[in-house]
């Protein structure tokens, strides 16, 4: 595997393996033989800090649309509502988090996997380790403005 | 004698029902303040008796509301009662403030000019409190009493040549010769309007945000929105909202349209969530955003009115990328002081 891209967000550098694909919300996706398994970016990590309550709003194994909202998370620094990066099958989510969601600070891009996914379609919205660091590049001022401007109100 | 308009709810809950009447009560039995029942201030219609009694009143007063206080405001602005925000002490427990913002607070110098700006300023004071906010009438009676005695010491600071006496200051603050008390003796009663007001639903625009940019008005296909004589944005044609639709506040770029009575606190009027700092990331985790999810609720309201739905308007979300785009960027700091911001 090579080394992994590395996107700076202020004075923070946030490490992307090449070794999976990414998608448009912030999310990692690697693929398992053709089922995907999903978790959180260092971009979206970085962003949440440290991780109090994560809460899915359905069940496995369940069908998904993409975009489709499938639960919610608390930070220390935010809360956000969840959605899937693809359609296709939910198949399981990581239970282990459910008790103990730390392992998504700690370890991102391994033990900290969120779900997994059989896709419904060959063509999936995933993009390139490369190509995501590109979308970093395009949503790195509105995510600024995203803050700043709640923080403002 | 500073009036008190207390607003009921919609609900017939008793816990709110008794809420109400212990704070009427309890402040009806005080000198300082005239009370003034009326039905919910959001279903009151220009012509209501009840708007009638409230425009009478010129100087000072409280409104109790099941609404928040911005949105009070606000909806009162808009049937003629205008008024400087009163600084509420008494704010729900779960806003851990740790310092008191007051809702028209701006935390850069505010270069941009807003209707209110162009108004000549009011010179009375409107207190809206939200009944939601705690469960315990005392908590608003003391809290009523607090703004009686901070709107009497400034007065008295204005009337009085000197220091006032302790005795002068008590006589001022509860009166009781026959001017204040009446030829019985008694305080006048309790004023109780009771008239029939039917639901509505309409947006109550904001003015100390608003910028007149017109952006609800070429939004909105239903002919809600409209301007004044001096081209200045207004609800025009309330009735003319679609029930429970709140497309147009998604698209105002200064989250200046109000929906008193919509689940969404954020849409309903509420202050920031100051408690913990907590950001929403849902936007940049995958939710629709607004301009979407406004044009997705507009066709909705079309194609239930039975006409054809537009399909996401391009140009809006243009304007809405340009317009951010457009904004000042030293943010880099703002992401590592994210670690500094401890609240």
């Amino acid at each position: 595997m090579s080394e992994p891209l590395v996107f700076m967000m202020g004075e923070f550098a946030a490490e992307f393996p090449t070794d999976r694909q990414y998608a448009r919300n912030h999310m990692w996706a690697l693929d398992l033989s053709g089922r995907f398994r999903f978790g959180f970016s260092a971009y979206a990590v970085r962003l949440l800090q440290d991780v109090y309550f994560l809460d899915w709003t359905i069940s496995a194994p369940a069908p998904l649309k993409e975009r489709q909202e499938i639960g919610s998370i608390e930070s220390k620094k935010a809360e956000s509502s969840l959605y899937a990066a693809i359609s296709g099958q939910l198949t399981e989510f990581n239970e282990k988090l459910l008790a103990d969601p730390s392992a998504i600070n700690t370890d991102k891009y391994g033990d900290g996997w969120l779900f997994e996914v059989t896709p419904a379609a060959a063509q999936l919205p995933l993009l390139t380790p490369a190509e995501y660091i590109e979308h970093l590049d395009g949503v790195w001022k509105i995510t600024q403005q995203t803050i700043k401007g709640q923080l403002n109100d | 004698m500073i009036p008190v308009v207390v607003s009921l709810g919609q609900s017939n809950n008793p816990v709110k029902r008794e809420l109400e009447e212990a704070v009427v009560t309890e402040l009806g039995k005080l000198a300082a303040f005239d009370v003034v029942v009326i039905p919910n201030l959001y279903d009151l219609t220009a012509k209501s008796e009840s708007m009638a009694a409230l425009q009478q009143i010129t100087g000072d007063l409280l409104v109790f509301s099941w609404l928040y206080q911005r949105s009070t405001h606000w909806l009162l602005d808009r049937n003629g009662i205008h008024g400087k925000l009163g600084e509420v002490l008494l704010q729900s427990d779960d806003e851990d403030d740790e310092e008191d913002s007051p809702p028209t607070d701006n935390d850069e110098a505010d270069e941009v000019v807003r209707v209110i700006d162009q108004r000549p300023p009011s010179d009375r004071t409107i207190y809206c409190l939200d009944l939601r906010v705690t469960d315990t009438a005392a908590d608003f009676v003391a809290e009523a009493k607090r703004i009686a005695s901070e709107l009497s010491d400034q007065n008295l600071d204005q009337w009085i040549q000197g220091e006032p006496s302790e005795e002068q200051q008590a006589r001022y603050q509860q009166p009781q010769n026959d001017t204040a008390l009446g030829p019985n003796g008694n305080k006048p009663n309790t004023v109780r309007i009771e008239e029939a007001a039917g639901r509505r639903w309409y947006p109550v625009i904001d003015f100390s945000r608003c910028t007149n940019c017109m952006e609800c008005i070429d939004f909105c296909l239903f002919g809600v929105y409209g301007v004044d004589k001096a081209e200045t944005i207004l609800v025009e044609q309330p009735d003319n909202c679609r029930k429970g639709c709140p497309a147009c506040s998604r698209v105002c770029p200064e989250n200046a349209i109000v929906f008193p009575q919509h689940k969404t606190p954020a849409i309903a009027g509420a202050p920031a969530e100051n408690a913990g700092f907590k950001i929403d990331l849902s936007l940049l985790f995958g939710q629709p955003d607004a301009a979407e999810l406004a044009a997705q609720e507009r066709d909705e309201q079309l194609v239930m009115a039975g006409r054809s739905p537009v399909e996401e308007t391009p140009i809006l979300a243009r304007r809405q990328t340009e317009a951010t785009a457009a904004q000042p960027d030293q943010l880099d700091e703002l992401i590592d002081g994210l670690d500094t911001l401890d609240l």
